[in-house]
Parts: C-alpha cells; structure tokens; sequence
C-alpha cells in the first residue's frame, strides 16, 4: 500500500544551511496494516507523512502510495491519489461555519458525489464514529473528542485505503484518547490501512502494534507488535 | 443546476460580498478603463463613419454650378470640362456625380439623423466631378487650371481636409487606449490583489477540499468566477456610460455639424459585446495568475 524506497528529503534554511529530514528511509507498509509513526518533534514524522499526500517531493528515492509512483504523478492526479487518503489532524481542521454534518458531506460535494449519495453515506459515517446526535452541531459547541470524531468521519467518509493520523490524540485527554483509539482500531478492521504519528507511549503501548521510530530523519527501529520505547 | 455549480456560483458570491469595499474598487477601476477604452473605439468608428468609401477613393471634388450661386453649367461645358479632366495626364479617373446620385449618398450617409435629411432635396446638392489623381499632391495644379473654367462652382482637396481630421483624431484616440491601457492594467493588479485575499481568507475551507482531492478547477473556479462577475459588472456600466453619453454627445454634434455623418445609439449598442469580452478576459487572466502560487498543490 505504501513503500518509501532510499527516501531523502532536506529543507533548506538558507544558502548553506540545510536540514535533513529523512534521511536514506526504507519502510514498506502492506494493506490493512496499523502502523505507529514515532519519535521526537523533529525527527521527520510529519515530513513523511507530506510525501505520502505530494505535498512535498523527496530529494532521492522513490515513494509509491496505492499502486503510484509519486515521482511520476502529474500534478493534476493528485487529486485522484488523495481521494485514496484519509487525513486526521491534531488540531481537527474542521471548517467553524458548517455543522457537523456539512463538515462531512464537504468532503464528498468538493469530489463531485451526488446528493443521494450524501445524503445515505453521511448518516452511516456518523453513526460509525459515534456523534449521529451532534449532527446539527457546530465545530465549537463540541469537545475535543468530538470534533475528532468529526475530523475521522471526513477522512473516511470516502472510502479510502489509507488514514493518515498526525497526532490524532494530541489535543486529547487520556480517556477521550482511548475512545479515539477504538474508533481507528475499528476502522482498521474495515480493512483501511491507517499510519498514524503520535507522541503517546500509553497508546502505543497498549495498542501493540506495529511500530517505526524515527530518530534526526532516520529510522531506528521497526518492530512488529512494539511499544514505544525500547523494550522486548 | 447540479450541487457542483451551486457551490462554485454560491461561492463567487459569497467572496464578493464579504469584500464588498474591494468589489466596489475593482468594478468602478474595470469601469473607468472600458469607458476609455470603449470611447477610443467608438471614435476610430467615428472616424470610419466620416471617412466613408468614396472621400477616401476620391481626392478632389469639383462642384459645378446649378444656377444658384453661379450660371448653371451647359451640357457642352460639361462635356468640354469631362474631356479636358481625362485628358490631364496627372488625373487617373474622373466620376461624374449627379444631383440625383449626391442625394442618393447624402441620404445613405446620413440615414440616423432623419432631420437633416428631411431638409434637403435632391435639387440642393450640386452635381460634381470627382477626380482621383495619380499623385494626391497634385491638387494644386488642378485646381489652378480648372477654377476659372466655366461652369466650375468650387473645387475642393478632399485629401487636404481628410487628413487633418484624420491626424487629429488619432492623436485624440491614441491618448485614449494609452489611458485605457494604463487603466486596465491597474484594474487588473487590483483583480489579482481582491483575489489573492479572497483566497486567503478562504485558506482553511481551501486546504481541506485540498486534501479531500478536490480538483483544481474546482478549487479556484469560485474564486475566478469572483473576478469575472466584478470584471463583466464594470464592463456592464461601462456600457451604460457610454450608450448614456455617446448618443447624446454626437446627435447634438450631428445638429451642429450638418456636413458630417455621426455615429449614435447602435454603433454604441455594438460595441457592448466586446467591453464584456474585454472585461471578463482581464478579470479571469489576473484571477488565474494570483491564483496559481497561492493555491498550488
């Protein structure tokens, strides 16, 4: 589903000042895995997550997401690779004008859906994160698990093969972060491969999944079945 | 309408409401220069009106007299005058006009000012030798020659009298493209800069449709579409300026200057399409160029 070959990517700060942020990365995720992206601030999480979604480019090696080699992508297909990706944010991105309900059929109406689609799909995802009650509700009248909920809705609403979680539970406190975490586990089952980047050793812990940790742009372990730090 | 348009119209709309202050600027700045420019146009028409085919073939007029102001020309003075003229060596072609036929081109001319039509009748116009010389600079040596011979009324240079209203009016026409250029350069800066800011404040509703995998087009139709309602706004009422001032200024003009044709209402009316071009084109252009850094993939 998803396969980082040799990957290298550097910012540049200014003429000789430069930052690597991966750095010779080889990670390979199959379908339907649930993967755990850790590390330090800094280390290259969100950076690899930006070129799994071509917002950024790597300076060598190859990164291919659901069968495309994005170093060929036109750049008029992205659009159709992102419509195979979910996304999650820390801080939700939820748009504060439309209720829960639009922020969710938003997603399907920009990708040219019907409205009968909407109309039965919407309910259905909603249902499955459990905020079918908040459906009239604005994005500031929820708590922060619910405007995650929300934010999970929109990323799946379209079926895609992958979610990509940037710190999902960050805003969270620990027991919203559990019933966050059930619900992508949940999603998981569905057969959807989630990547999901996080700081939070309770979860990983817990979880036991597969886990890659990042260290200054390199990958310094990758462990089936892991915690977060180094252990058995 | 299906729910995609819906949202790109809603969209436009919305923006330009939210930026009323900066709509307002960018129709009355689209204004200014279509007017300019629309009037730079209607004067080249003007100038093509007055220029007609025949004063351009034909660099001089020889009016022969009717009796009025003058001795009415005999046929044989006719004749003599008609062979004399073809025999000049500096004359390429000589029209005969009669009173009949100057009516005809008189009434032809002035077919949108009925009035002054109506005060003429085919027995006013004198009837004319019209000359075209191998060298238009020539005039002189004609009209020497033939302004004393009998039956000869007044011997006109066309050439002369065309080209200083032809030098005049392109100077006033090219100062107004110049301006209207200027102007619309302007109008298309401030387009790109209410767009860039449109998009701004949309940046979140933006970069989420970005993720979801909207198309392009689909993300900045709304947004172009903003700047082309504002453009084809000021072209509108650029085109009412001037269908409310251009008629009214060349049939007062017409009434003054009875000699000359004057264009009025239609060549207004049809000049209305092209500013609507003009105005949607600049908008779209700048939209799309303020568009293409800031909302790139």
């Amino acid at each position: 589903m998803i396969t980082l070959t040799n990957v290298t990517k550097t910012y540049k700060r200014g003429a000789n000042d430069e930052v690597v942020a991966l750095r010779d990365v080889t990670v390979e995720v199959g379908k339907g895995e649930f993967v755990f992206v850790v590390g330090p601030s800094g280390s290259g999480k969100s950076t690899l997550m930006k070129l799994l979604t071509c917002e950024q480019a790597p300076d060598e090696g190859e990164v291919w997401v659901a069968g495309k080699n994005l170093r060929t992508l036109r750049s008029w297909k992205v659009p159709a690779l992102r419509r195979e990706i979910g996304f999650v944010f820390q801080d939700f991105k939820l748009l504060g004008t439309k209720n829960v309900r639009e922020n969710v059929a938003f997603a399907m109406e920009v990708i040219g859906r019907s409205r009968r689609e909407i109309e039965r799909r919407v309910p259905e995802v909603l249902e499955l994160v459990g905020i079918e009650e908040k459906a009239g509700a604005l994005p500031h009248e929820l708590s922060g698990g619910q405007q995650q909920r929300v934010s999970i809705a929109r990323a799946f609403v379209n079926d895609p093969g992958i979610l990509l979680c940037d710190e999902p539970t960050g805003n969270l406190d620990p027991t919203t972060s559990v019933g966050i975490m059930k619900l992508l586990d949940r999603i998981n089952r569905t057969g959807t491969t989630v990547l999901m980047a996080t700081h939070d050793q309770h979860i990983v812990d817990s979880m036991r999944r597969r886990v890659i940790e990042l260290e200054d742009g390199v990958v310094v372990r990758d462990q089936s079945r892991g915690v977060y730090g180094y252990a058995g | 309408m299906s729910a995609r348009w819906r949202y790109i119209l809603t969209e436009a709309f919305v923006g330009l409401r939210r930026n009323l202050m900066m709509t307002v600027a960018v129709v009355l700045s689209v204004t200014v220069s279509l007017t300019l420019l629309g009037a730079s146009l209607l004067l080249s028409e003007q100038v093509d009106l007055a220029t007609d085919e025949w004063v351009d073939k034909v660099e001089v007029t020889i009016f022969l007299c009717d009796g009025r102001t003058c001795p009415a020309i005999t046929p044989e003075q006719e004749q003599a005058l008609r062979r004399e003229l073809e025999a000049e060596p500096i004359v390429e072609e000589v029209f005969y006009e009669s009173k009949q036929e100057a009516y005809e081109r008189f009434t032809e001319l002035f077919r949108n000012q009925p009035s002054l039509i109506e005060t003429v009748d085919p027995d006013i116009l004198p009837a004319s030798f019209r000359v075209k010389l191998v060298d238009p600079d020539q005039f002189m040596v004609i009209a020497a020659q033939f302004a004393a011979f009998p039956g000869v009324e007044e011997i006109i240079d066309q050439q002369e009298v065309l080209e200083q209203f032809l030098r005049f009016t392109s100077i006033v026409r090219n100062a107004a493209l110049v301006v209207a250029a200027i102007q619309l350069v302007a109008a298309g800066v401030l387009i790109a800069n209410t767009i860039r800011v449109a998009a701004f404040a949309r940046r979140e509703q933006t970069s989420v449709m970005k993720l979801v995998g909207a198309n392009n087009w689909y993300i900045r139709l709304p947004f172009v579409l903003e700047g082309v309602l504002a453009g084809v706004l000021g072209a509108l009422l650029s085109w009412g300026l001037l269908y409310g001032s251009v008629p009214a200024i060349t049939d007062r003009l017409a009434e003054d200057i009875e000699l000359m044709p004057f264009i009025s209402s239609p060549e207004v009316l049809a000049v209305g399409p092209l500013l609507i071009g003009a105005g949607a084109g600049i908008a779209a252009f700048s939209s799309i160029v303020a568009l293409r850094r800031f909302l790139d993939v």
